[in-house]
């Protein structure tokens, strides 16, 4: 058995308001996610002496650090950093903490994350690369690199718009069961099919959300985690991997790492994808969702487009994915929003989004240009 | 002055061989002198082996388009006038792959799969852009 496994728990999740939150800035929602999700702990304040963040999309008083961060909270922690994988660092910075605690390096890590991208002003809109950028010929933007992905799905495996489609749809659904959810009306396949070129072949519906918010969560020793107020979820398994070539790899494309991240944090866990209850897949784009299928075997390669149809992928069906609505529907955070939700899945705490006797779930983050992929194996303790 | 409102490289000692060749018309790329990798994005070291050695070797321009997507929105002021414009990944027959435009043929036209060639776009006195335009059957 791995010596890590279920060594640590989540002992406690907080989110701001999401969504617009006009006059609050990335320390101010971070602040208000660290409070509740230390309620939601019952530890103290003084307890916390690991302490990790990462930058975000936008702030006016500059990207987001831990050493703001401690001076904001009132931390002098023992282990910090921040941590910069884009959509992959929620589960990055998880992982560190697991390490952390394991090596005696902190008892009580938070990671603590906030963004005023809707309202203080995004970066999208800049250029990107350096030098002999691809920006030079008009490549520009995170929708840019799934669409790269989706067009060679569909060429290669027939995949179709309609089939992107339904992960949308079934987003929304389950968004719409969620109280705390930015975008709560359902949508149909035909809305997602009139919905606005953005990159073709993705739609405006395949596109996650702008957000402001924070979300905080907070990993402890499992023996610790059994005196504190929720009822623990075990951290069973974790895995990293990256490809740092883009261009220079043939299949970069479809980040066949995603796979290599998964099945280390099924071998650690010492599960596979069928004792898998509930999953929380990284969306920042629909395809992302069809990746994350295939790689972690709920289908084959290529075999995603079809496994999304008939309700296969919503509340209800055999393989729930994204309960709470994903970056999709429920608020882009980075990615850290599908742990809030797999820790409140596996707690029994989501009401009518609530999948029956969830006890094991995935959580997937990928970030940057496709290149960084991690997963992880959450338990109901 | 020119009024090309893109963005434009940075010219630089390691790139400038590449974007001297596009003027001249023909594209250039770096074949490590250790491996004989041919690299690309452009870089002073080989990613295999390394080795700070290589020659700027010739490419025969021909490339077939490995993904394709096209922006309904632009992301920077200067293709505002493009929209919808194309973006293709094209691999070229020498192994590297290039992000790069597919000219001369309306954007529903392209196809991944597609053979394509190399053609140059002088678009400031110091800047020729390489794009590619298909190969007709």
């Amino acid at each position: 058995m791995h010596p890590l496994r279920d060594t640590c728990a989540i002992v406690g999740v907080g989110a701001s308001a999401q969504g617009k939150v006009p006059g609050s800035s990335a320390i101010s929602l971070s602040v208000e996610a660290f409070k509740r999700a230390l309620d939601d702990s019952g530890l103290r304040k003084e307890e916390i002496d690991g302490l990790l963040t990462l930058p975000g999309q936008t702030s006016a008083e500059g990207a987001l650090n831990y050493l703001r961060l401690g001076e904001t909270l009132g931390i002098d922690p023992r282990f910090t950093g921040t941590m910069n994988m884009g959509g992959a660092t929620p589960g990055v910075m998880l992982q560190h903490a697991v390490l952390a605690v394991n090596a005696g390096m902190a008892k009580n890590v938070a990671f603590v994350f906030g963004d005023a991208a809707a309202t203080g002003g995004g970066k999208y809109d800049r250029a990107q690369g350096w030098g002999d950028s691809s920006s030079i010929w008009g490549y520009m933007s995170a929708a840019a690199n799934s669409a790269i992905t989706a067009a060679r799905h569909m060429a290669v495996y027939g995949t179709t718009s309609r089939q992107l489609g339904e992960i949308a749809v079934a987003c929304r659904y389950h968004a719409s069961l969620n109280p705390d959810a930015v975008m709560r009306t359902p949508i149909t396949v035909e809305d997602h099919q009139a919905s606005r070129w953005v990159v073709e072949p993705l739609h405006l519906l395949d596109c996650c959300l702008v957000s402001d918010g924070g979300v905080c969560v907070i990993v402890s020793s499992a023996e610790r985690a059994r005196d504190l107020k929720q009822k623990p979820v075990l951290i069973s398994g974790m895995g990293q991997a990256y490809t740092t070539q883009n261009l220079g790899r043939e299949d970069w494309w479809y980040a066949p790492h995603q796979r290599t991240s998964v099945l280390d944090a099924y071998a650690m866990a010492g599960v596979g994808p069928r004792d898998i209850d509930v999953v929380q897949l990284y969306d920042n784009f629909t395809i992302s969702v069809m990746l994350w299928l295939e790689h972690a075997g709920f289908c084959k390669p290529g075999e995603a487009g079809p496994f999304c149809e008939g309700g296969r992928i919503q509340l209800g069906g055999e393989l729930p994915v994204n309960t709470a609505g994903g970056n999709l529907s429920e608020s882009y955070m980075e990615g850290c929003l599908h742990i809030v939700e797999a820790v409140r899945q596996l707690r029994g705490q989501c009401g009518p989004r609530q999948v029956r006797d969830a006890e094991v779930s995935l959580v997937t983050g990928r970030g940057q240009a496709l290149n960084c992929a991690n997963a992880l194996v959450l338990r109901k303790g | 002055m020119s009024d090309y409102a893109k963005p434009l490289p940075i010219l630089t000692d390691e790139n400038r061989p590449f974007w001297e060749a596009c003027r001249n018309g023909r594209l250039s790329l770096q074949t490590c002198s250790g491996c004989a990798h041919v690299r690309y994005p452009i870089s002073r070291f080989c990613p295999q082996c390394l080795s700070a050695e290589f020659e700027w070797s010739e490419m025969s321009g021909r490339a077939t388009v490995f993904s394709y997507i096209v922006f309904h929105r632009a992301y920077h002021a200067g293709f505002r006038q493009d929209v919808p414009y194309n973006v293709a990944l094209v691999q070229l027959e020498e192994g590297p792959r290039m992000f790069s435009n597919v000219v001369g043929v309306p954007n529903d036209q392209v196809h991944i799969g597609d053979p394509v060639e190399v053609v140059f776009d002088p678009v400031t006195p110091e800047v020729t852009i390489p794009r590619f335009r298909p190969i007709s059957q």
